[in-house]
């Protein structure tokens, strides 16, 4: 029987921390906050590897009635999620040593970095919704506070991210409200929901909103890229490339799987699946034409979450497998090209692949480890990425061709842009001043060569976390017999990817000679005709939901605001007006004539009478 | 001591202590202040004693002369803890404030007055009794807001005194009815004579008047946002504390606890409440004026408070009750850091501020902790406030007034930050060499607000299980 102080440690272990790193005076004592955070992510790695592949729950009351209970419950999904955040929040606090290191607010950083860590694990340990919801929500505030302690104009990306994840999250409360409602009960164990009315097909899309715009699904991504440029790089790496993709996709495959059963054939599984390739392929194009390092990977980030939702959408046991693989696979390959251009930055001082150029042989480790992210991103055999999207692809084969031709078209722009984006920044001619650019300090090397050995590992052994994590979280039952690990058996998709990678390289040679530089590779899709024209307006922002929803929220707001002085006029003139002209009136009837009051008296006496007399 | 004794001290002391600050003053400054805050806290502590006993599920009636005038249950004892633990927060800042400016005497003895008042109104069993209390805050309240004699500003007052009494005298039309009715005018009483009956609607229809003339609900609001003229104490105490609390006290209490109206108002009400929370929530996001967005933030927020109370089932009830406690305390911080703002900035624009955390941290930092607190994010009290209440309106199957008010969460989150945005961040426009964070006793007033903000998330349970147990005392046990 294990304790609850050791349960519940995953949670107020790293946010004590947290603030006790917020309490260290920032300039003394700067090495302590690093290392305060180094240590406290290493126990906390210690102790969620000791938790895997155990279960217990945990229920102590909060608040007598409605059974609202402080619950939490391990077992092996959420267990296999707690060891994956603790493995990248110990190895980007490695990295962060020499990143962060002579930045300001350190300490912030560093405080906010633990909390959200044991944010993550109450959310993921949490069994009673209110109680998910209170860790969830409750990342905001440490989202909001890791964007604003960047570069000075760093707080307008925080509040954009603030508003965004604010307003996914308020719809994500609703969706547990009519959840709860439905299920009457608030213990996510315990809630099995058909889809059988309209209400119930609500509150499955409210969650849903909420899962997908934590994993920065569209149309709820447009924070990220800005946040690319704003926020200190550890952040991107750690929480829009890592946290956030396997808290909100854990949400998603929990909601899909357990909370509701969504069918093969039912509306909801082809909205998730639309809404995963809209992602993936608006993403991706925008993704093709950036000129930064790190604002290319951000748009990187948003696209394969599209994957993820599409495999999970499918709700066949291949694509539900491979959304699930997808994701942890790409929090591996994501953070390990976060860290790289954090690297490049370290070195070279920009991220602007126009300054960029020619560093594979001064920052060689750096180049190795970017090749293998970014095959394994592209889905080249025999890396990760590969076997993940193989699954998609099966998976979303077998409920359409258009779904699959959509993630198939975004894997050949996927290649097509890290085949720029590697070309303009390690290969090429490189600007002048470049000689003392040096390969960055080993604690930056220590984690980006780890996750590249597990990108490796992953993809060769890949049968030892599908067996081990992935197919567990299904079930017999869900997986119809199926195993997937090892190699895919359908040759055709094997062959198609095959095709989309060689046709992607030939279209980068092809567009490098045609423009004379790697950087310039995909600009003839750029120029193209009609294209040209509507990446002008997104790289204005035009198509942004964020300003589109500012815009009709002003809107609003001045309608609401003409109703209100509508009001206040009635108030201040119309109410004043009328007792002016009423007075007025009454004061004009007392003329002096006494005549005049005598008639008024007679009348009155007139009326009174016939009252008496009862005439009236 | 005597449970009796303890209920009739709490309304009574500051209530009769009010009247001797002026002669207090005649010792010294200091000790008149004092003497204003120990005659709050009096009403703290005793509310604080009553805890336990009404918690047993006891009621205390206080008899005078022969009649039931003050009654206190687990609602009542609630509510003068939130108001008497803000209303003192609001006096002990009120001393580092109000020293900059003329006629303190009577601003402390309105303040207690009002306060005093409040607490009479909140025991009162009577319906007479009631009006009575409800039309001293309406003097203490028209004299205050007009306490910077500015010809401008007395319109205001009026504004907010003819508005309010115009409700408060349809309210008592509607008393009259009631007790032509039942012939009594003792809510016990006329709890037993209806025996379960409704009330007349044209009954409701008129005390509602005066309740959302009183809790400013569109379309009787807009003297509150008028009403920030006075100065940032007073418009706290209006906001937070006592004022516009009154309307969703007596609507819990009249509606709620002691009488049954019909189904139609609970689609009614909630109604007007959503569109109240819209059309505010809206007006926040336009004006420019720090006082009067936070005004039209509290119109919002009554929304909330009103959708929770009205929507007829016990979550909403609870939400509706503990968001009266989180949006006090976050409602008075923010006005009080306003007020640092405005004292020390010397305009209350926010196009001509900026950049001020850089000079007043802990007040922008207290802000924000408030601003979190009031958009209903996790750890603060706000969110279980707010989640209760849209829960309730969820489970009483009204999608559609659960996604107006699903708007109107989206837009506070907006106006707020705006705001913050606007004072605290980026660029200043104004020299900030001679803006200084404000006296210690005001700053540490609105860092104790920010504390209790995030203390009452974290521990939920208390406020919870109090409230939860005043709901199923309040709906007879049903729970």
């Amino acid at each position: 029987m294990i304790p609850a102080y050791i349960k519940i440690m995953p949670i107020i272990f790293p946010v004590f921390a947290g603030l006790a790193v917020l309490m260290l005076e920032k300039k003394r004592n700067e090495i302590m906050c690093a290392w305060t955070c180094f240590i406290a992510t290493a126990i906390n790695l210690l102790l969620c590897a000791s938790m895997f592949g155990k279960e217990w729950d945990l229920i102590v009351p909060w608040g007598g009635m409605f059974d609202f209970n402080f619950s939490l419950r391990l077992y092996h999904f959420s267990s296999f999620i707690l060891l994956a955040s603790a493995g990248f929040g110990f190895l980007i606090s490695l990295y962060s040593f020499s990143f962060m290191n002579g930045k300001e607010k350190i300490n912030q950083f560093y405080s906010y970095f633990l909390i959200t860590i044991g944010l993550v694990n109450g959310a993921v340990l949490a069994d009673n919704l209110i109680v998910m919801l209170f860790f969830w929500e409750g990342l905001l505030l440490t989202l909001f506070g890791m964007i604003v302690i960047g570069n000075k104009t760093a707080f307008r990306t925080a509040i954009k991210a603030f508003i965004i994840s604010g307003i996914a999250d308020l719809c994500m409360m609703v969706g547990i409200a009519l959840t709860i409602h439905l299920a009457g009960t608030m213990s996510m164990s315990e809630i099995h929901l058909q889809i059988s009315s309209k209400t119930a097909a609500a509150a499955f899309l409210f969650l849903m909103i909420g899962a997908i715009a934590k994993a920065g699904s569209m149309p709820f991504h447009s924070w990220i890229p800005d946040a690319a440029i704003d926020a200190p790089l550890p952040f991107m790496a750690l929480i829009p490339a890592a946290l956030e993709k396997l808290l909100g996709i854990y949400f998603l495959a929990r909601i899909s799987l357990d909370l509701f059963k969504i069918g093969t054939n039912s509306l909801l599984s082809t909205i998730m699946m639309t809404v995963g390739c809209i992602t993936i392929l608006l993403a991706v194009m925008m993704a093709l034409i950036q000129k930064d390092y790190k604002r290319l990977l951000s748009f990187h980030a948003i696209s394969q979450v599209g994957y993820m939702i599409l495999g999970i959408g499918t709700a066949v046991p291949a694509g539900i497998v491979g959304g699930i693989f997808h994701m942890i696979n790409h929090a591996m390959y994501k953070s390990c090209l976060f860290l790289t251009g954090g690297s490049v930055e370290k070195q070279t001082g920009t991220t602007d692949l126009t300054k960029l150029g020619g560093i594979a042989s001064k920052m060689p480790i750096t180049f190795v480890c970017f090749i293998v992210a970014a095959a394994s991103i592209c889905g080249v055999p025999p890396f990760n990425g590969f076997f993940s999207k193989e699954l998609v692809y099966d998976g979303a084969l077998e409920r359409g061709r258009l779904f699959y031709f959509a993630a198939v078209l975004g894997s050949f722009f996927t290649a097509a842009s890290f085949l720029k984006l590697g070309h303009a920044a390690f290969l090429g001619k490189s600007p002048d001043d470049t000689a003392h650019i040096k390969e960055a300090p080993l604690p930056m090397l220590i984690p980006m060569i780890t996750i590249a050995a597990l990108c490796i590992f992953f993809g060769v052994w890949n049968y030892f976390p599908l067996r081990v994590f992935i197919q567990p979280i299904l079930g017999e039952h869900r997986l119809e017999g199926h195993d997937f690990a090892g190699m895919p058996t359908n040759v055709m998709l094997i062959v198609v990817t095959l095709v989309v990678i060689i046709g992607s390289i030939m279209n980068h040679i092809w567009g490098a000679e045609k423009s004379g530089s790697g950087l310039g590779a995909a600009d003839h899709i750029h120029d193209a005709p009609l294209l040209h024209t509507i990446y002008d307006k997104a790289e204005q922002r035009m198509f942004d939901p964020y300003e589109i929803g500012m815009k009709f929220a002003s809107w609003l707001a001045k309608v609401t605001m003409s109703i209100d002085k509508v009001i206040d006029y009635i108030y201040n003139v119309v109410v004043v007006e009328f007792t002016y002209a009423f007075t007025g009136f009454i004061r004009r009837l007392h003329s002096g004539s006494y005549a005049l009051y005598v008639v008024w008296s007679l009348l009155g006496t007139l009326i009174v009478v016939l009252y008496i007399m009862r005439k009236i | 001591m005597d449970n009796e004794l303890i209920v009739f001290l709490l309304v009574c002391i500051p209530l009769a202590g009010s009247f001797l600050l002026p002669l207090v003053r005649l010792i010294s400054e200091e000790t008149r202040n004092l003497t204003a805050l120990l005659l709050v806290l009096a009403s703290l502590v005793a509310s604080l004693f009553m805890m336990p006993v009404v918690l047993t599920g006891e009621t205390v009636t206080v008899q005078l002369a022969g009649v039931n005038l003050f009654y206190a249950d687990k609602l009542a004892v609630f509510m003068a803890f939130v108001s008497s633990l803000v209303g003192s927060i609001i006096v002990l800042y009120s001393f580092g404030y109000i020293s900059h400016y003329e006629h303190r005497d009577e601003y402390y003895f309105m303040v207690v007055l009002f306060l005093g008042a409040m607490m009479g109104l909140i025991f009162s069993r009577n319906l007479l009794a009631l009006y009575l209390f409800w039309e001293i805050t309406a003097i203490a309240c028209w004299r205050l807001i007009g306490f910077f004699r500015d010809r401008n500003y007395v319109v205001k007052a009026d504004k907010a005194f003819l508005v309010t009494v115009f409700g408060a005298l349809m309210m008592l039309l509607g008393f009259i009815m009631i007790g032509t009715q039942t012939g009594s005018f003792d809510i016990g009483i006329i709890k037993k004579v209806l025996a379960g009956k409704h009330l007349p609607n044209i009954a409701v229809m008129l005390i509602l008047l005066g309740i959302l003339s009183k809790s400013a609900t569109v379309p009787l609001h807009t003297w509150l946002p008028d009403a920030g003229v006075a100065p940032s104490p007073v418009t706290a105490l209006l906001h937070a504390a006592v004022l516009v609390k009154i309307g969703v006290y007596v609507y819990a209490r009249l509606f709620v606890a002691s009488f049954d109206i019909d189904e139609i108002w609970h689609t009614i009400v909630p109604i007007i409440a959503g569109v109240s929370a819209l059309v505010s929530a809206g007006a926040a996001l336009v004006e420019t004026d720090l006082k009067r967005i936070i005004a039209y933030s509290t119109i919002s927020q009554l929304g909330f408070i009103f959708l929770g109370l009205a929507i007829g089932n016990n979550i909403g009830i609870v939400g509706g009750l503990l968001y009266i406690l989180m949006h006090s305390i976050a409602k008075g911080g923010l006005f009080l850091c306003a007020g640092i703002v405005e004292q020390n900035a010397k305009t209350k624009d926010i196009t001509r501020l900026g950049g001020l955390i850089s000079v007043m941290p802990i007040t922008a930092i207290s802000f924000i902790l408030c601003a979190f607190s009031v958009m209903g994010i996790p750890p603060f009290g706000g969110f279980f406030g707010k989640y209760m209440v849209i829960a309730g309106a969820l489970s009483g199957d009204k999608m559609f007034i659960a996604m107006l008010f699903l708007v109107g969460a989206f837009m506070t989150i907006i106006y707020l930050f705006r705001v913050f945005v606007m004072i605290f961040l980026g660029e200043s426009k104004l020299s900030l060499q001679n803006i200084r964070e404000g006296s210690n006793v005001m700053v540490f007033s609105v860092a104790l607000l920010a504390m209790l903000s995030v203390a009452s998330g974290i521990f939920i349970k208390f406020p919870f299980d109090f409230v939860q147990s005043a709901v199923r005392q309040m709906t007879g046990g049903l729970l």
